[in-house]
């Protein structure tokens, strides 16, 4: 997969601006502020239909416009020119190839990213809500029924926790209406824990190859996957939560609640972690999850750099490069504050190379 | 806009409050009937207030109907051993449109969705379990949209209906008449082969 050219209009700190990206690799280099990580966001808001850093689309447009837009031309054996509009107050809109799409999840999988930014320390020290996203989306770009199975399951989940709240409101209980969701949201829960589990499993080894390359330590990480279904069925869980559910107004068993343990040494890495370690960590985590989409759809991911290079320290930034200017990395767009780094770590690189200022 | 007069201006705000229509399709409909003969509107107007004043609901299967029991349920030309469950009015044209059924409806009038406020009480459950309890029915066919509202719905009722001796089945779902399973996507493609059908000579 690449991307040839990338036009941003209006969008975050960007008034109107193009970008050719024909190289294997970018070093994209400038002051903070001026727009670098927003840039990779575009390309990774083509892929995912959302923005990684903000939850809320209307808080990307331009300050003070009303609309934005993305667009670009990405090549896959085939020409794909993909088109974003933010509108204010109105649902976004994607278009692949001049027609638009009826729903964004149909698009999700076509354009394959995996980002790397310091922000990603949140997989760590953030709530489980991070890394069941981390997953999600890792595993809905490239199974579409995953996809769907999640976003069905998210509507029953709302439903039935509304539905929770109706029955202290009013002091009246219809055992088969719970039933009606319950039965329903089965299939999703139990196809989602598996495919989870699974998917965890397969990358581990990737993953920890990885991380033995940026750590020298003798420590054992580990990705251990936490789901009350790994050890009950979905629909024993609900029926022996059905009380606590009742009182606390809410779903209190699933796949929401899962949670993927971060361990080293059998600890957990949010405690016992040393900030190199984390570095090693995440970065290792993402080169996993690039291996997987690259093994998965037997085409290589967009690798997106965010900044990457200011937080590592020199060893480990040659390790990193060493490993993504191999033959099996595909494109890759790097943003950095140091025009001069950048030359010194790219410029013999036997890839084809471009430095751009910002 | 700027309109030259209050009573234009309040036409248009109560007609662009119609689905699809906007203020400029409002306008022109304001204009058009400033045209047309004074007659015409008031049969129009008269139409209109009718629906809200003589239109009644039929009290045996909530369809709209213009007496107490509606034609359908009257019918004596109909299968009254077939009950078809709809979410609206609107399906029932489309079924009574295809010619293909012959039996009565149930218009439940919604379907179940915590999130907008509609339980089972308030829509017409009730009386399509009261219906079939006393009924001679011995199928009920549940035609509701295929969506979670939908879904969650239908095992409601059946849930409901367990206990009754009738058979109860549901509209199958798979791929569009005419269509291209190309073009399909994976979920309708995905259970029109795990519904499949056999197929006989």
């Amino acid at each position: 997969m690449r991307i040839n050219n990338l036009s941003i209009y209006q969008f975050k700190n960007h008034k109107d601006f193009k970008i050719d990206l024909n190289t294997d690799i970018s070093c994209i280099t400038g002051k903070n502020g001026q727009g670098k990580t927003n840039l990779l966001d575009a390309i990774f808001m083509l892929s995912a239909c959302k923005s990684y850093f903000n939850a809320i689309d209307y808080q990307l447009i331009l300050h003070g416009e009303s609309s934005a837009a993305l667009n670009a031309e990405f090549y896959n054996g085939q020409q794909l020119d993909i088109q974003l509009i933010i509108e204010q107050g109105k649902k976004k809109k994607l278009k692949l190839n001049g027609k638009q799409y009826d729903k964004l999840i149909h698009h999700i999988g076509l354009i394959n990213v995996v980002i790397i930014t310091p922000d990603d320390i949140e997989l760590i020290k953030g709530n489980s809500d991070e890394r069941r996203k981390f997953i999600d989306l890792m595993i809905s770009q490239t199974d579409r029924v995953y996809l769907n199975h999640l976003s069905e399951y998210h509507k029953l989940l709302d439903q039935r926790n509304r539905q929770l709240k109706l029955f202290a409101d009013h002091q009246h209980f219809d055992s088969i209406i719970l039933e009606s969701f319950n039965e329903r949201m089965l299939a999703p829960c139990e196809y989602i824990h598996q495919k989870r589990q699974t998917v965890l499993k397969e990358i581990q080894a990737a993953f920890k190859q990885y991380y033995r390359s940026f750590q020298s330590g003798s420590e054992e990480v580990v990705l251990k996957y936490e789901s009350a279904l790994n050890s009950d069925s979905f629909e024993i869980l609900l029926k022996s939560s059905l009380n606590k559910d009742l009182a606390i107004q809410r779903t209190s068993v699933g796949i929401h609640k899962d949670d993927i343990l971060f361990e080293i040494n059998g600890y957990p890495l949010k405690k016992f972690g040393s900030q190199g370690q984390n570095k090693s960590f995440i970065i290792a985590l993402k080169l996993a999850q690039y291996h997987f989409l690259a093994e998965t759809v037997k085409q290589s991911p967009i690798l997106l750099l965010d900044d990457i290079f200011e937080k590592i320290d020199e060893e480990r930034a040659e390790k990193l490069i060493h490993l993504i200017s191999q033959e099996s990395f595909g494109q890759i767009i790097i943003t950095d504050t140091h025009a001069e780094r950048m030359r010194k770590y790219f410029e013999n690189i036997n890839k084809s190379t471009k430095f751009v200022e910002l | 806009m700027n309109y030259s007069s209050k009573i234009i201006e309040n036409a248009v705000k109560a007609l662009s409050g119609f689905p699809g229509i906007g203020t400029r399709s409002a306008l022109r409909m304001v204009v058009f009937l400033l045209k047309r003969p004074k007659e015409e509107v008031n049969q129009l107007a008269e139409s209109l207030m009718l629906l809200k004043t003589t239109l009644k609901s039929c009290r045996v299967c909530h369809n709209i109907s213009d007496e107490e029991v509606c034609n359908i349920c009257k019918s004596p030309n109909r299968n009254h051993r077939q009950l078809c469950v709809v979410e609206d009015m609107q399906d029932v044209m489309a079924i009574e449109n295809t010619a293909q059924f012959n039996g009565l409806y149930h218009v439940l009038g919604g379907v179940i969705a915590p999130m907008d406020g509609v339980g089972p009480d308030s829509l017409n459950i009730n009386s399509l379990v009261t219906r079939i309890e006393n009924g001679h029915f011995e199928e009920v066919i549940i035609a509701l949209n295929p969506n979670v509202e939908g879904d969650t719905t239908t095992f409601y009722i059946a849930r409901k209906l367990k206990t009754a001796s009738v058979q109860i089945s549901t509209i199958s779902k798979g791929i569009s008449i005419g269509s291209e399973l190309e073009f399909a996507d994976e979920i309708t493609l995905g259970k029109s082969i795990s519904l499949r059908v056999p197929y006989q000579v």
